[in-house]
Formats: C-alpha cells, sequence, structure tokens
C-alpha cells in the first residue's frame, strides 16, 4: 500500500515542480526584459519578482531532489509515507504564504531577506511576517521531512554503516549503498541549514516581538542568513548526485557502482567542507574574523576535490570508451555532470577572495548559480523525473524529440548563462531592476538574456507536457 | 508615471529612515572624530618635580590616554580597573598609559592617591597626571564632559585614546570594552592596519550613570558562537535518532 | 583583472567541455564488448593529487592578495568617512553624525595617495564599489551597520570614479550612487 502511495506522492511532486519551474522561469524572462528595458516593471514589480523566483527556485529543486531520493529510498529501507506528506503540505502552504506576501504584499527583501532589511518596511506591513512564516512553515515541514528520512535509514543502518565508516578499513563485512551514503551526508548537511534557518527566523521573530527594544548583531545574522540559503542551495545538488549514483549506471545497463574507500573517504569529507564553505559569502565584510576568510575559501577549494576526483571522475571512467545504452534519462545526467562541472569553475574563480572583490554581486555570481542550477541540477532532477515517469509508461514508447529536447535545452541554457558572465566580466551589478548608463552592454545583454531563456522555456514545456501527462497518469491510476 | 511615483516615495523613505533607529547609537560615531589628527600637546604636570607634554611622552613610546576624575561616582573607577586588568592579560606592553584628570578641582595629591588605590603607583607603564590646558586637550580628543550642579559629578564617557609616537590619534574607545577592542587600539598606536571594527552598539556603552556590570560587557566573539549551533545540535538529533531506532536494527 | 578572470574560465570550460564530449563520443564508438579505462584507481588518486597541488598553490599565491592586506603597512594620508543608508552615500572627511548625518556625494581627491575608507551604514547592509572611469569594479567593501569596514585605496588616474551599491538594499538600489574625481 505504502509504496503505491509515494509512487504517487513522487508522482505529484513532479507535476507540482514542474509548473512551479514554468512559472518561475517566466518570472526570469520578465526580469531580463525588464533590465533589458523591452518592458518597464516598477522596481518594487521587479525585485518582488526576483524575490519571488529565487525562493520558489531554491525551494522546488530541493523538493524535486527530496522527493526523489525518498522514491529511490525504499529500494533499501522501509518508507513511510508520513515524511513526505509533512513535506508536501508545509511547501504548499509555505509557497501559498510566499507568493502572497511577495504578489500581493510586494515584500521585496530578495531570498537571502538579509537583516536588517525586512524590517525596514517598503511594503504591507503584514507583508514582513507572512514571509517571515511562509519560510517558517517551509523550514519544519523540510525539517520533519529531512529527519524522518534519516530515521528511516537509521532504523536499517548503523550509525558508522550509514556513513561507510567501515570501508575506511580494508575488506568491510557490509557494503553500504552509495545510495545510502550520499543520502545520509546530504540529509544531515540540509538539517544543519534548517537549523541555521531556524535560529535565525528565531532571531527575526524576537527582535520583532520585542518592538525593537532587542536588536540583533548585522554580522551574526548574515552569518546565519549564509550558513541557511547557501548550505540549502549547495546540499539540494548532492541529493540529484544521490539520484545520479543510484541510476545512471542502472539505465545505461551497466553494473551497478559500489562504494569503496575513496567514495566512503571523499563523501564524509565532503560533509565538513561544504558546511563550511558558506563563509565565501561575506569575503567583503572585513569586519568577519580573518580565519574564517580564510577558511571559506580553502574550505571551498577543498569541496571541488571529491565532486571532481570521485563523483566526475566516476561519471566520465564509467563513460570512456564503454558501449552504454544511451537513453534521455542518461543524457541528462552526463550533461548535468558538465554543467556541474562548468559551473564549479565559475564558483572556484569567486570563491578566490582576491578575485571575489572585484566579482562580488556582479552578474558573476548568478552566472555560476544558475550554470549548476540550470544545466546542472535541474538536468539532474528531470533525468529522474523522465526515468520516473517511463517506467510505469509501457516500455516501447520510444524517446520521441529527445535529440531536439536536449537542443533546445543546451542552446537556451547556454546562451542565458552566457551573458550572465560576460556581464559578470563587464563588472554589471547583480539584482539591478534597470541598468546605469554607465553599463552600455548591459541592456543588450539582458535582452539576449532573455531570448535565449524563452528557448530554454520551451524545452521545458516539452518536458512538462511529456512527463506530467504520464504522472498525472500514475496519480489517478487505480492499481499499481 | 510609475517611476515618478516611485521616485517621491524614495526621497520620502529617505529622510523618514534617517531619523528611525539607528542600530548605533551616537556614541559609536564619536570614536570616529578626530581619528588621524593631532592630539593637543597639553603640558602634564605628573609630580611636584616633573612636568613633560603629551609629545615629549608619546616620542619614547605610543601613549593610551585616559580620561578620569578622582570624584567620580560612576564609571571612572570600575573603568580604570577593567582597563587595567584587560591591560595585564595583554602581551605586547611597547606604550605607556596616561592617565589625566580633567577636574579642574584634583591635585597631583589627588591623582597620587588615584594610583595608590589601584596599585599602579610603581608601575612604570602608568603615568597619573593634570594639566591646565585640560579644555583644549578635551577639545582635541573629541572628549565633552558635561557639569551637572545638582549631582556634583560630571556626566561623561569612558574613554580611551591611542596616540601613536607622531602624536596623531590612532583610534578612540569609548566605553567600557573588552580586551579585544584594547588589542586592536593598541595595534593602531602600533601602526598596524585591521580591516575592520566593531562600533560599540545600544547595549554595550556606558556612561557615569547607567552603569551595569551585570549585562555590560561587551563579547564580540560569542555571537560567532552561534553559528556552530545548527551543527552541534544537528549532530545531537542524529545521535538522538539512533537511539531512538535502536530496536529496529538487528 | 576581470578580462584574464574571463579568459581563464572560457579556458578551463573550454577543457572539460572537450573532455565531455570526447569522452561521450568514444562511447559511441565502443564495441560491444567494452574497453573502458585501466587502471583506474591510479589515474584516479593522480588526478586528486594533481587537482590539490593546483588549488593548494592557487590558494597559496591568491590569499595573500586579499584585500585585507591591502597597502596594510602604509599610513593614509587621507580618511573618507562613508555613511550608507537608503539610498545614497554620504561621504565626509569628518566622521559623520547618525542623527544629522553631513557630508556630499561627490568629492575630490588627489592622485597617487593612500586614501582611507572607513565605510558603514545607517541603516540597512549596503555595498560600496569603486569603478573606474571606464566603468570597472576596481574594490569594493560590504558597509554593515553597527560595524566600520576600512578600504584602503591608492588612485593612480586621475578621471571620475563611480560608487556604486553592490549589496541589494530595497527598491531603490540600482540608483544608490556617489562619486569620486581624481585630480
Ligand atoms: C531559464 C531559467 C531561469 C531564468 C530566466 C532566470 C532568471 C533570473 C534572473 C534574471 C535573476 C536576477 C539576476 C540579477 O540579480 O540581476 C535570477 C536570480 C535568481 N535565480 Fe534564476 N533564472 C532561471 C533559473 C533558475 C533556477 C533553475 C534556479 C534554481 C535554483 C534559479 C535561482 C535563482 C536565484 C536563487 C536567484 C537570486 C534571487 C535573488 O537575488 O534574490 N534560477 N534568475
Ligand atoms: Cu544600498
Amino acid at each position: 500500500m505504502e509504496t503505491v502511495k509515494i509512487k504517487k506522492i513522487t508522482a505529484l511532486w513532479i507535476v507540482v515542480v514542474l509548473l512551479l519551474f514554468v512559472v518561475s522561469i517566466i518570472l526570469g524572462i520578465l526580469m531580463r526584459l525588464n533590465q533589458g528595458e523591452i518592458i518597464h516593471h516598477s522596481p518594487v514589480t521587479f525585485y518582488g519578482n526576483m524575490t519571488t523566483h529565487g525562493l520558489t527556485m531554491i525551494g522546488i529543486w530541493f523538493v524535486a531532489g527530496m522527493a526523489g531520493v525518498n522514491y529511490l529510498m525504499q529500494r533499501y529501507v522501509t518508507v513511510s509515507l508520513w515524511p513526505n506528506m509533512t513535506g508536501l503540505i508545509f511547501t504548499a502552504i509555505g509557497v501559498i504564504l510566499l507568493w502572497v506576501s511577495t504578489f500581493i504584499g510586494d515584500f521585496h527583501a530578495g531570498w537571502t531577506f538579509l537583516y536588517p532589511l525586512p524590517f525596514k518596511v517598503m511594503w504591507a506591513s503584514w507583508a514582513t511576517p507572512m514571509f517571515l512564516c511562509s519560510l517558517t512553515v517551509m523550514g519544519v515541514g523540510w525539517l520533519i521531512w529531512s529527519l524522518g528520512m534519516v530515521m528511516q535509514l537509521l532504523k536499517r543502518y548503523s550509525i558508522s554503516q550509514v556513513f561507510a565508516w567501515q570501508h575506511f578499513g580494508k575488506n568491510p563485512k557490509v557494503e553500504t549503498p552509495p545510495f545510502v551514503l550520499i543520502s545520509m551526508i546530504t540529509l544531515v548537511g540540509v538539517i544543519a541549514s534548517l537549523l541555521a534557518a531556524v535560529v535565525l527566523l528565531i532571531l527575526y521573530f524576537m527582535e520583532f516581538f520585542s518592538n525593537s527594544s532587542f536588536v540583533n548583531d548585522a554580522l551574526l545574522m548574515k552569518n546565519l542568513t549564509y550558513f541557511f540559503g547557501h548550505t540549502i542551495a549547495n546540499e539540494m545538488l548532492y541529493l540529484g548526485l544521490a539520484v545520479l549514483y543510484e541510476l545512471f549506471s542502472e539505465v545505461s545497463g551497466r553494473p551497478k557502482w559500489k562504494t569503496t574507500w575513496y567514495i566512503a573517504v571523499s563523501w564524509n569529507l565532503s560533509l565538513v567542507f561544504i558546511l563550511t564553505a558558506f563563509f565565501h559569502h561575506l569575503y567583503m565584510d572585513f569586519v568577519q574574523p580573518e580565519g574564517l576568510q580564510i577558511v571559506g575559501q580553502l574550505a571551498s577549494y577543498l569541496a571541488s576535490l571529491p565532486a571532481a576526483g570521485v563523483t566526475v571522475f566516476s561519471v566520465i571512467i564509467a563513460v570512456y570508451r564503454t558501449k552504454i545504452k544511451w537513453s534521455l534519462t542518461n543524457l541528462l545526467f552526463f550533461i548535468g555532470v558538465a554543467g556541474w562541472v562548468v559551473g564549479g569553475l565559475g564558483a572556484l574563480i569567486d570563491a578566490t577572495i582576491s578575485n571575489n572583490f572585484v566579482l562580488h554581486n556582479t552578474l558573476w555570481v548568478p552566472a555560476h548559480f544558475h550554470t549548476y542550477n540550470v544545466m546542472g541540477n535541474v538536468l539532474f532532477s528531470l533525468a529522474f523525473f523522465h526515468w520516473f515517469a517511463m517506467q510505469f509508461a509501457n516500455n516501447n514508447i520510444t524517446e520521441r524529440f529527445a535529440k531536439t529536447k536536449l537542443g533546445l535545452l543546451i542552446l537556451g541554457g547556454a546562451g542565458f548563462l552566457a551573458v550572465f558572465y560576460l556581464g559578470g566580466a563587464e563588472s554589471i551589478p547583480r539584482r539591478y531592476s534597470n541598468y546605469p548608463a554607465e553599463f552600455p552592454s548591459a541592456q543588450v545583454l539582458a535582452y539576449v538574456g532573455a531570448i535565449f531563456a524563452t528557448v530554454y522555456l520551451i524545452a521545458i514545456l516539452f518536458f512538462f507536457l511529456n512527463i506530467s501527462k504520464r504522472c498525472v497518469k500514475i496519480m489517478f491510476s487505480s492499481s499499481s | 508615471m510609475c517611476k515618478d511615483y516611485v521616485f517621491i516615495f524614495l526621497i520620502a523613505l529617505v529622510f523618514s529612515t534617517v531619523n528611525v533607529t539607528a542600530q548605533v547609537t551616537q556614541n559609536g560615531w564619536k570614536e570616529e572624530r578626530q581619528v588621524y589628527q593631532k592630539v593637543f600637546d597639553a603640558k602634564l604636570d605628573i609630580d611636584e618635580q616633573r612636568s613633560a607634554t603629551i609629545l615629549q611622552l608619546a616620542q619614547t613610546k605610543p601613549l593610551i590616554i585616559a580620561m578620569v576624575f578622582t570624584r567620580c561616582t560612576g564609571v571612572c573607577s570600575p573603568f580604570l580597573l577593567q582597563f587595567k586588568e584587560n591591560l595585564q592579560m595583554i602581551e605586547k606592553k611597547n606604550f605607556n598609559v596616561v592617565v589625566i584628570s580633567f577636574d579642574t578641582r584634583d591635585s597631583l595629591k589627588d591623582m597620587a592617591m588615584l594610583a595608590q588605590i589601584f596599585d599602579l603607583k610603581t608601575n612604570p607603564q602608568w603615568t597619573f597626571a593634570v594639566t591646565d590646558a585640560i579644555d583644549s586637550l578635551s577639545s582635541s580628543i573629541g572628549f565633552d564632559p558635561v557639569w551637572d550642579e545638582k549631582r556634583q559629578q560630571f556626566e561623561h564617557d569612558a574613554i580611551a585614546v591611542g596616540v601613536n609616537t607622531e602624536g596623531i590619534i590612532t583610534k578612540k574607545l569609548i566605553g567600557m570594552r573588552n580586551s579585544k577592542d584594547l588589542e586592536l587600539l593598541i595595534k593602531s598606536i602600533e601602526g598596524a592596519f585591521s580591516p575592520s571594527y566593531r562600533l560599540p552598539g545600544k547595549s554595550n556603552l556606558f556612561s557615569c550613570f547607567n552603569y551595569n556590570p551585570q549585562t555590560g560587557r561587551n563579547m564580540p566573539g560569542l555571537g560567532l558562537l552561534f553559528i556552530a549551533i545548527p551543527a552541534v545540535v544537528t549532530f545531537l538529533l542524529v545521535v538522538v535518532i539512533n537511539l531512538l531506532t535502536k530496536n529496529y536494527r538487528a | 583583472m576581470q578580462t584574464s578572470i574571463l579568459i581563464l574560465f572560457l579556458i578551463l570550460t573550454g577543457l572539460a567541455l572537450l573532455v565531455f564530449v570526447y569522452v561521450f563520443m568514444t562511447s559511441k564508438g565502443a564495441k560491444s564488448s567494452g574497453g573502458g579505462i585501466r587502471n583506474a584507481l591510479k589515474k584516479r588518486l593522480w588526478f586528486i593529487l594533481i587537482l590539490f597541488v593546483l588549488l593548494g598553490f592557487t590558494a597559496w599565491v591568491t590569499i595573500s592578495k586579499s584585500p585585507y592586506y591591502l597597502f596594510a603597512d602604509e599610513a593614509p594620508s587621507q580618511v573618507i568617512h562613508v555613511a550608507s543608508m537608503q539610498f545614497a552615500f554620504v561621504l565626509s572627511n569628518n566622521s559623520i553624525d547618525p542623527d544629522s548625518p553631513k557630508g556630499v556625494s561627490s568629492i575630490e581627491l588627489p592622485k597617487n595617495e593612500l586614501i582611507e575608507f572607513r565605510v558603514t551604514s545607517l541603516d540597512v547592509n549596503h555595498g560600496f564599489a569603486i569603478y573606474d572611469a571606464s566603468n570597472r569594479l576596481i574594490a569594493q567593501t560590504q558597509a554593515m551597520p553597527g560595524y566600520v569596514n576600512r578600504l584602503r585605496w591608492k588612485f593612480t588616474e586621475p578621471g571620475i570614479y563611480h560608487i556604486l551599491c553592490l549589496e541589494y538594499c530595497g527598491m531603490a538600489h540600482h540608483g544608490m550612487r556617489a562619486s569620486i574625481t581624481i585630480k
């Protein structure tokens, strides 16, 4: 019974995510068009859209990763429905609160809502508490969901097994599947980031209810904000990787990946690096203790080692001169890994303090993080969605238009990202609703970005129609 | 159309926000004044025989100047005490401290008494002094005590001013401050550059009449402990879940 | 600076994509038995080691170039106090009183002298970013309420430098600006 329900809820997640994705892309295109002076929104509308776009995107790709991991986890442990269901309900309420606060209440402090901006009310006065509540609801829901999943894993594996510590030695007696290891590592990171959000929100509410007699420390709040924001955005990518580890070899018709000592070591290390890399968001706050700045750069560098040396390398050797059953699923994974690498290169460059001095908060920042989302994580999740939808369709359906879809996706994505990078190199600031006259190329770049983003959107619409048609069928089918 | 509307709104906003809660109270900004200006070269009387100007003193070693008056019932003595304690924790001692009275009633004897009370009389690093040019000195370091007739007391800040060997003010500390801030002050008189510093907020400002040793101390760095909370709690949660699920694992 | 960063990025990206395309092609052309890679573990470890050394070297070279150490052992000839607020910068030679911030939004500064900017904020977080005469970002620091960030800079070229806000601070964020004229 439970498996059927989980199948249905996964199908529902997929439809919801794709639907919200389309809406958020449209908001993104509207922003680009406004920056290109093709349309003219008031700054309030622009920054409101920016806030909605940012938080919705983070939210949906996080839950997409969670839903995928939760679904596949059934292969290893007994999975119950309630954590997943809680996640769904809380996410739905959270998104509604968020959209009301931004679309109706005009809240526009950005998705990072950097303290004390939410308290300098430039919108309906109820919009700030509503936005904070929206985050609280989503945060609590996701926390319950992640804790529930950790519980399911620990019901089957002991602590040392779930972290694959027995693989550090020679000839381990039990094998921890890579999927289990990565899920656990990632969930721990997710929980830490959500707890950072909890601390942050408590401090916000304390100030809110004290009528400003209690005032927070801006530096502490910024640290907490990025502990939460950076870490969750990073971990959602690792959720996608867990799915990749599980499915890539399977759909390629190759033997399943096994946990080895270096996989175990590298993933355990990544946990440490991921939790300290967020300091790179505060490089330009010279008030931050210098030691933490350097930790930020080193952790950001080190985080790339296990990623490149283990995950990317594994994908490469799994493909190199190896006969593979290429399908849309593993093509999406493969291209996604390439996109992830490119975004990672952009990130490494920006994570170097002396470069950050001239890149921080220019378009270079959205350039690199959009790269490993738009061409990385989204593709990982799309691969899962596609695999999931195909699995329950009759198998002899050919993957029609696969080449066209991928072509549009790559073309649109690459063009959209390229102009961001160019903008960054031109020192154009990020988060500007309109560009000042000093940057004559900015408008053109924005316009070009909008056009390519539209191409990307068309590809996504293809995927959306194709996948959600099947998912809706799964949701309403009576039998398994 | 829309843009004009927004523009007017913005202008209104700029004016309104300037008056709204500035998180840094007045004193934080006072600290910024006079920095990199020359201190007034007042002639100081140190004891019956000796006198020297501030520049003369500074030439041998950079100075930290502290301003007090001996009849203070408020911040002066806790300030001096804490200052002394903090200095004891600091290893590098290549500077001198000059405690100057800003109360013209104070005599050299009064100051000697003060030094005695704090057990600093024989400490070569410390000098207690009075001066005839207190007004010029005070204004050159931006120190403005106000006489309160009713209470027969000065209303004033606790202040420590760093002066380098050229007589230039490199940094000021207003209010009771911890040893970390003091270290910044010392670094500044030694000519070292620290890329940033904290302005004292509402909670850590002291004047003579709101001294509260319980809530008073400014502890930067403590906030940074907050950053560790999420990681620690996550760890604990995993341990707890592990205990809860123990029975399921065969 | 930015141009070399972009070129570096393009080269690295080009190389990475070449590898991916090449690997994909080898798979397409592979025979059914499958060749694969030999001695994969050894190659992997070498790859990680090389990467580690490269990154370590980069960190070693770049960290000392961080802005925190810029002109640290020189004495500035002038201090400019900067108070940022929604949505303006106030610059002044004297320290700025938050209750009645007095100052200007454009100043003149001498060439080839070390200037220290003491940057803070009266309300929310802002960014203090200096753009040179050809609108290239040359230096920046954040303006955080309750804190002062010191940015030291020596202007070597005469011209008009713009200051823009590089931390989102509300709906007129993009209109927040000041300027410096270097004589
Ligand atoms: C083709 C699809 C997309 C388009 C057209 C788009 C467009 C944009 C634009 C124009 C901005 C504002 C850039 C600026 O600062 O000037 C932005 C910001 C952002 N986007 Fe996207 N985006 C897309 C996909 C995504 C995806 C997949 C994610 C997934 C996480 C994402 C997350 C964000 C975030 C977090 C921000 C920052 C918001 C903020 O600054 O508060 N976007 N996007
Ligand atoms: Cu601003």
